[in-house]
């Protein structure tokens, strides 16, 4: 059933969620969510910690094998691979911005950027703002195919405003739905749904 | 009041400082060089007056086209160079410029000035035609990304036909000639002043949206001309270590880019000493200059053109945070600044960094290095070595030390990152996943160690140097440092202590004893839950109340008394919340 992929999948990304963080990546209602996850965790495909879900070895291998079967179409669409090859180019332009704001140049050496330059770090959050204008029509191209990747242009851009007010952690900290954690969960996402590897 | 060029233009001669709202801060630090003698490239900026009638009409406003042609004039007559032909052509740099500096305004345009004719003429000037090459391809690629928002893959080697080519075929077009350039790259400062960027970040912090951005268009030196030119960078103190004598690196018969592109391998300031000591005075004492007139350390650009020194830029320097705790106590010892000053110039995060745990001093000597990795995040962690995420975690909730190794990490590990006191991984580099996630989270973390290098210590306790990037085999001593083992330290925790709103006293002190122990308060950690959890404590203690955010809170909750391993970090979060709070 395409709903129980759908939550184990969430569950698979979203990494130690609450059922309600799930419920929102998946776009499901939540108290359907919150229904098929209780069948996972008695069904052996999920386990429940804190509130917070993970799948199991068994719940691993049975959504791997099943997104072949539920995402032919985006595999065959040749809009949805160009706008993946898009993104991993504008991936490596992400990845480079987040390693800037976390180090910078003193003295010709890479040292930790301890956030005291308030120029430098306005200056990245800008050059965030730019993979941002980037990702967007890309993540639209996704979103034609596969419906639920709105979630994450919705998520990416409330990221982006507070880093830009000012709530700095919003850039990259991995404890919250930070610009870089939402983007490694959307990169994470694609590579499911087209059956491919990530390369470092 | 410098000079005019009409109603919309200024040329910067150093006569007189005009305003900082009529023409930017970045034009305001040059015409300040100016008027301490200091040798700039010569300047002129349009003023924004010339931006704020452009937004009203939508249009340039009558009068400008011909004070642009003014400012050209006047350029190339304090140059002795021409703009778009000639055998000497000038080339000008365009940048943006508002009174209070803000993101999401125009990048500098670089290189303006240049075409297939000036590149002719720049080859045979500089006997380097590859230069000249690059320089065109350079300005174009910047033109196309910055002032027509086209998207261009950069190739080394394009030709400039073929990048016009690839501009057009977006439906855009470099304008023909430079002057008509000029006035598409200041069109674009001044709609960069409403990008949705500009705008919200003025909303956000209450400035007007009637200040307009200045233009500042400067001739280009070239450092790349003769045996007698050259470009670099110079420090008026060591960033690194704090050390008080100048720093630099001094790249001969090069221009700026080379410096950034790493390319080539600049020498210490000591090549430019030997090739040309009068320069290499005259560089010292404009950066003595500078560093008195902004009573700061200065990082200042450079450039040699045919034996003539210019200084292109110079701001605070970036710093290291054992520079900027010798700085700030050297600057206050100088007479140069006062304690209050000193304290502002060093964050709780730099000293928090400078307290983190390290190798005892010869732990590692003659121990047996197991895998070296490059650098992620510094620190040092001792455990055993996990290779699976939900083991890391399951470990760590039963109280043991872990060492998260994995050949790459991804969103799943997260989890056990969080749990390890250090990661390792085989491949990928600085931006790779593990590198970033463990940058954020603070883990010391070694990235790149080589294939089967870490994953196949499974098991084995080890000690991860993330400082000096080497993974040992066995347990070694890890020493705390601590304040008052630090001179300098010690003198900001004196300074800071007297002025902080609340007191801090460290662990061992008596009256810890009866400190309210918020780490064995559920709920501690969540920040919104924290200030009711305060309420009524006049002495606390805790990881909760030790980060920035949690010492505003329990500021702002009345708590008297802080106790903390390391105070000087909360003392400095006290003084800042302080000044946030009045």
């Amino acid at each position: 059933m395409y709903e129980a992929h759908l939550v184990l999948h969430g569950v698979a990304v979203k990494k130690h969620g609450t059922s309600a963080a799930v419920a929102d990546l998946v776009g499901l209602p939540a108290e359907r969510v919150g229904a098929l996850l209780d069948a996972a965790v008695a069904g052996g495909r999920a386990a429940l910690a804190n509130d917070k879900y993970l799948l199991t070895p068994a719940g691993r291998m049975i959504v791997e094998t099943q997104y072949s079967r539920y995402y032919s179409a985006p595999r065959a669409d040749a809009g949805f691979s160009a706008a993946h090859e898009r993104f991993e180019v504008v991936n490596n332009e992400l990845k480079q911005v987040i390693t800037d704001w976390q180090t910078m140049k003193v003295g010709g050496r890479q040292v930790a950027n301890d956030h005291s330059d308030a120029d430098y770090d306005e200056k990245v959050i800008d050059r965030l703002a730019g993979v941002h204008d980037k990702v967007e029509p890309i993540l639209r191209a996704f979103a034609a195919v596969v419906p639920r990747f709105a979630y994450y242009l919705e998520k990416l851009e409330q990221a982006l405003e507070k880093a830009e007010d000012g709530a700095h952690a919003w850039v990259s900290d991995a404890t919250i739905d930070s610009y870089h954690t939402v983007w490694f969960e959307l990169h994470e996402d694609i590579l499911r749904v087209l059956g491919r590897e990530r390369e470092e | 009041m410098a000079i005019s060029l009409g109603q919309f233009a200024l040329a910067l001669d150093g006569t007189a400082l005009p305003e900082r709202t009529q023409i930017g801060g970045k034009a305001w630090s040059v015409a300040r060089m100016q008027s301490l003698g200091l040798p700039v490239p010569p300047a002129v900026v349009i003023t924004t007056d010339a931006c704020r009638a452009y937004l009203e009409a939508g249009r340039f406003p009558d009068g400008l086209e011909a004070d642009l042609d003014a400012a050209i004039a006047w350029l190339e007559q304090a140059s002795g160079r021409t703009l778009g032909d000639g055998a000497q052509p000038l080339l000008v740099s365009v940048r943006s410029g508002a009174a209070i500096s803000m993101p999401g305004m125009m990048d500098t345009v670089l290189n303006l000035g240049i075409n297939d004719a000036t590149e002719q003429a720049l080859a045979a000037e500089s006997g380097d035609a590859r230069f000249a090459r690059d320089t065109h391809r350079r300005f174009l690629e910047l033109y196309a990304a910055i002032v027509l928002k086209a998207t261009l893959a950069s190739e080394d080697d394009a030709d400039p036909a073929a990048i016009r080519a690839a501009i057009e075929a977006q439906g855009l077009a470099v304008p023909a000639t430079p002057r008509e350039q000029l006035h598409g790259a200041v069109e674009a400062v001044f709609a960069s002043w409403n990008s949705r960027r500009a705008k919200r970040y003025r909303k956000h912090h209450d400035i007007p949206d009637s200040l307009g951005t200045a233009v500042t268009v400067q001739a280009m030196v070239f450092g790349n001309l003769d045996d007698a030119s050259g470009t670099g960078v110079l420090f008026s103190r060591n960033p690194l270590t704090g050390d008080p004598a100048p720093y630099g690196e001094y790249l001969h018969r090069a221009q700026g880019e080379d410096v950034v592109s790493g390319k080539f391998t600049p020498e210490p300031l000591s090549a430019l000493e030997r090739a040309h000591p009068a320069l290499h005075a005259e560089l010292m004492d404009a950066a003595a200059k500078l560093e008195v007139e902004n009573g700061d350390v200065q990082d200042i650009e450079f450039t040699v053109q045919q034996g003539t020194l210019y200084l292109l830029q110079s701001r605070s320097a970036k710093r290291a945070p054992q520079a900027a705790v010798r700085f700030a106590v050297d600057m206050v010892e100088e007479g140069r600044i006062d304690a209050d000053t000193a304290l502002a110039r060093v964050t709780a995060e730099q000293v928090r960094s400078l307290l983190k745990p390290r190798l005892a001093d010869g732990a590692g000597d003659g121990v047996e290095v197991l895998a070296r990795g490059e650098i992620a995040c510094q620190g040092v962690g001792v455990g055993v070595v996990v290779t699976d995420s939900d083991e890391a975690e399951r470990r760590h909730a039963a109280g043991e030390a872990v060492v998260l190794a994995r050949a790459t990490t991804s969103p799943e590990d997260v989890h056990g990152m969080i749990a390890a006191v250090a990661v390792v991984t085989e491949q990928g580099g600085s931006t790779s996943h593990a590198a970033v996630v463990g940058r954020a989270l603070g883990v010391p973390c070694l990235v790149g160690c080589g294939d089967a290098s870490v994953t196949a210590l499974a098991g084995q306790t080890v000690t991860v140097d993330a400082n000096a990037g080497v993974v040992y085999a066995s347990a070694l001593a890890v020493e705390t440092p601590r304040e008052e083992d630090d001179p300098r330290l010690a003198r900001l925790t004196a300074w800071a202590a007297e002025r902080a709103p609340l007191r801090v006293i460290g662990v061992d002190d008596p009256q810890a004893a009866d400190a309210h122990d918020l780490d064995h308060v559920e709920g501690a950690e969540d920040p919104a839950q924290l200030p009711a959890l305060l309420a009524g404590h006049a002495c606390v203690r805790g990881g909760a109340v030790e980060s920035d955010a949690g010492v505003a809170a329990a500021l702002a909750a009345g708590v008297e008394t802080i106790v903390a391993r390391h105070p000087l970090p909360v003392l400095l979060a006290a003084i800042e919340a302080g000044k946030a709070a009045s």
